[in-house]
């Protein structure tokens, strides 16, 4: 099959197409609708789909504790994304470098940590926080998705620093750079896009977390995803609120998504989970 | 006298007064704070889920801060938020919490693992509770959940639940020469015979279907549990219990398609706009027919008690309460606020100033203020709330499944037998027979003695 044969738009591709971005992007657009409902459109029957659109939903969300909560997840999540890669990646630079004979079982342990479910640390965390004061901290939420996301970004890391030829970097020190220079100004560009798509991976994971979060904070860190949940009120749903929160908890992720795209598909193709 | 020797003569005075007034204070500092703010300074951290009964107290919380010299930090979160974290926090013994809400499903558990405080030696103790409190003013149903076996109080309820069933479409029921239904066999009827009409679908319910069918099991002699809290064997196959959910199966038929995932608020919105016309559910979701602005059928509808079963008149019913975690590091304060925002006098302002009625203090709902704003055409809604929500104290404790400790697991099975009956995808004895054995292993499973 050649590139052009690839490229033809058939209609059936077209249809095909359209089918599917239908069923991805359905729950989507529906809870995007549902938030510019008031809440009596919302639980209408049929539901209405030419409605008199409002924006009363946000209006409530930015007046209420969520403003708070999403503040919240912002610095949790690019936080622990930050220290995630400032350690995660200079370790696996070194464990790419390293040729010793424990290389293998040591890759092994830091994964094992990552394959553990979270409910197996949740509670030494929560009584290890509560006894040195961490609990409900962003600072705490930082340290716990770091400590997760610190084997993904090794893991993720090294098949790129595998990629790059030793010999350049020899070739930079007998031009007498230092090592510090040659793994910032020679190896960290080439990897920018594995370092991309794993931050985007870090981010995620962190920005979705609802477990964590659900039990090592109570009001102060709470973040979005906890705050989406407490719209579901004992005397009944805050239907409106509850899509306008899911919809804003959606909006940083594509932004983010769609600012790396171009690093995102290469990281991806490229790195770890190339064959 | 010049001015110089007039302030002077001023300064000796007001000099005189202050030493008078200092050394006095000097003599007797202590016992004059502690009369009037003994607990000024501290901050009192409380936690619940969201409900409407707190939104409202905040209002008054400031007053009670005032009062006392006291802060108060209280953590609303969704109910099974609140659930999740409280459970962790008393079971792990924290004391981040001086108060908290006793969820009534969790208050078996928690007063039998004992994280919660006995509340009978504040009630106990006459410098800490005056007379007009009246632990026994608390409706007894709505107590009934918060006591051990030795019959110690660990709770006071702040919000009642009792079953009605709702009509919205009395108009309809007229026109077919049909009458409120009374028993079963009676709702079943009616049921069937409206359903269709103007488009009205028979009655509606709600997914949880371990809140709802139980009533209906219970109705025709059977019950989830042999005899619960002591005894949890599961009894779901009996054949009262097959014919509970057949009979609910049934029922449902008669509902709008869809209706076993519908939400409490689908099913009222369907209520509130006519298209449903029965809804048997806690006071709070029924009652908005007659009293919601958003209802369109207020002038067709009536809000009466639930239908009797052929062998017992079991409506739900279940309350909630405030309680002082064991661990607590300030007890007293806080007993200090719930004895504060359980006050007949707390309890009747949020009667009067708005409107929320589902409270537990007998003396309130029985008070003529009450009733005339709780009677809405010529029901005397507050009546049918007491009565209800007294029967579980009256005898034997039906609701005493509910706050079993095993009833989250069973609880899950029924749902999931029901589904199977409601759908057709089982009769109700081979899904009933399947989920006895699924409890039984799940209860096994997570420890139980059976």
């Amino acid at each position: 099959m050649n590139e052009s044969s690839l490229r033809k738009a058939t209609p059936g591709r077209l249809i095909a197409i359209t089918v599917v971005l239908l069923i991805l992007l359905s729950p989507f657009l529906w809870l995007l609708q549902m938030s510019f409902k008031t809440n009596d459109q919302i639980l209408q029957f049929p539901p209405p789909l030419i409605f008199r659109p409002t924006l009363e939903n946000y209006v409530a969300l930015w007046h209420s504790a969520f403003s708070a909560s999403f503040v919240n997840s912002l610095l949790s999540a690019s936080l622990s994304t930050a220290l995630a890669l400032l350690f995660g990646v200079p370790a696996a630079y070194a464990l790419s470098r390293w040729s010793g004979r424990g290389k293998h079982g040591l890759s092994f342990a830091i994964l094992v940590t990552r394959m553990a479910p979270p409910i197996a640390f949740t509670i030494p965390f929560f009584l290890f926080y509560r006894w040195i004061g961490l609990l409900d901290t962003i600072t705490g939420l930082v340290l716990v998705y770091t400590s997760f996301n610190l084997p993904l970004v090794i893991w993720m890391m090294q098949p790129f620093f595998d990629t790059i030829p030793v010999s350049l970097e020899e070739a930079a020190l007998v031009d007498g750079a230092r090592t510090r220079t040659v793994f910032t100004k020679i190896v960290l560009p080439m990897v920018t896009p594995g370092i991309a798509a794993t931050a985007i991976l870090c981010f995620l994971y962190a920005w979705n977390d609802f477990f964590f979060a659900l039990i090592l904070t109570r009001t102060n860190a709470r973040t979005a995803p906890v705050a989406v949940v407490n719209f579901m009120n004992y005397e009944g749903w805050e239907w409106g609120k509850i899509a306008a929160g899911g919809s804003l908890v959606m909006a940083p992720v594509l932004i983010f998504s769609l600012a790396v795209r171009r690093y995102l598909v290469s990281g991806l193709t490229a790195g770890a989970v190339k064959g | 006298m010049n001015n110089a020797s007039r302030a002077n003569s001023i300064t000796r005075r007001k000099l005189l007064k202050a030493s008078a007034a200092g050394a006095a204070l000097a003599a007797f500092p202590a016992p004059l704070i502690a009369q009037t703010k003994p607990f000024a300074g501290v901050t009192l951290h409380g936690a619940s889920f969201q409900h409407r009964f707190f939104t409202l107290l905040q209002k008054y919380i400031p007053e009670f801060e005032e009062k006392t010299g006291m802060k108060i930090d209280l953590q609303l979160s969704a109910l099974p938020v609140y659930n999740q974290q409280a459970n962790l926090e008393l079971s792990s013994g924290g004391s981040a919490y001086d108060f908290v809400n006793v969820t009534f499903t969790l208050a078996t558990r928690w007063i039998a693992a004992g994280l919660l405080a006995n509340l009978d030696e504040f009630t106990g103790d006459a410098n800490l509770t005056p007379a007009e409190w009246n632990p026994k003013d608390f409706v007894d149903g709505a107590q009934v959940p918060y006591r051990d076996a030795k019959g110690a109080t660990y709770g006071y309820s702040w919000e009642g639940g009792a079953m009605l069933m709702g009509l919205s479409r009395m108009d309809l029921m007229e026109k077919k020469g049909l009458k409120i239904p009374k028993t079963f066999a009676e709702l079943q009827q009616v049921c069937a015979e409206i359903n269709g009409t103007d488009g009205v679908s028979g009655m509606v319910s709600w997914f949880l279907h371990n809140w709802n069918l139980p009533p209906y099991i219970q109705g025709f002699g059977g019950n989830i549990f042999r005899n619960p809290p002591g005894d949890p064997m599961p009894t779901l196959n009996t054949p009262e219990a097959i014919q509970g959910v057949e009979f609910y199966a049934k029922l449902l038929k008669s509902a709008p398609t869809g209706v076993l995932t519908y939400t409490e608020d689908q099913a009222r919105q369907a209520m509130l706009t006519g298209r449903a016309n029965i809804f048997i559910h806690s006071s709070a979701w029924v009652t908005p027919i007659l009293l919601s602005d958003e209802s369109k059928v207020k002038e067709t509808s009536r809000v009466v008690r639930s239908p009797a079963g052929p062998v017992h008149d079991y409506p739900a019913s279940n309350s909630q309460g405030l309680g002082i975690p064991k661990n607590a590091k300030n007890q007293k304060a806080a007993w200090e606020f719930i004895k504060w925002a359980l006050s007949p006098d707390i309890s009747m302002r949020l009667v009067k100033e708005h409107g929320h009625s589902s409270i537990c203090r007998r003396s309130i709902i029985t008070s003529d203020e009450y009733r005339k704003l709780n009677t809405v055409n010529g029901q005397d809604l507050g009546a049918l709330y007491l009565e209800v929500l007294e029967l579980p104290g009256k005898g034997e404790n039906y609701m005493a499944y509910r706050t079993s400790k095993e009833f989250p697991i069973v609880g899950d099975v029924l749902n999931k037998a029901f589904e199977q009956v409601a759908t057709g995808q089982l009769p109700a004895k081979d899904a009933m027979n399947a989920a006895q054995d699924q409890a039984i292993a799940a209860l096994r499973r997570a420890g139980t003695k059976l």
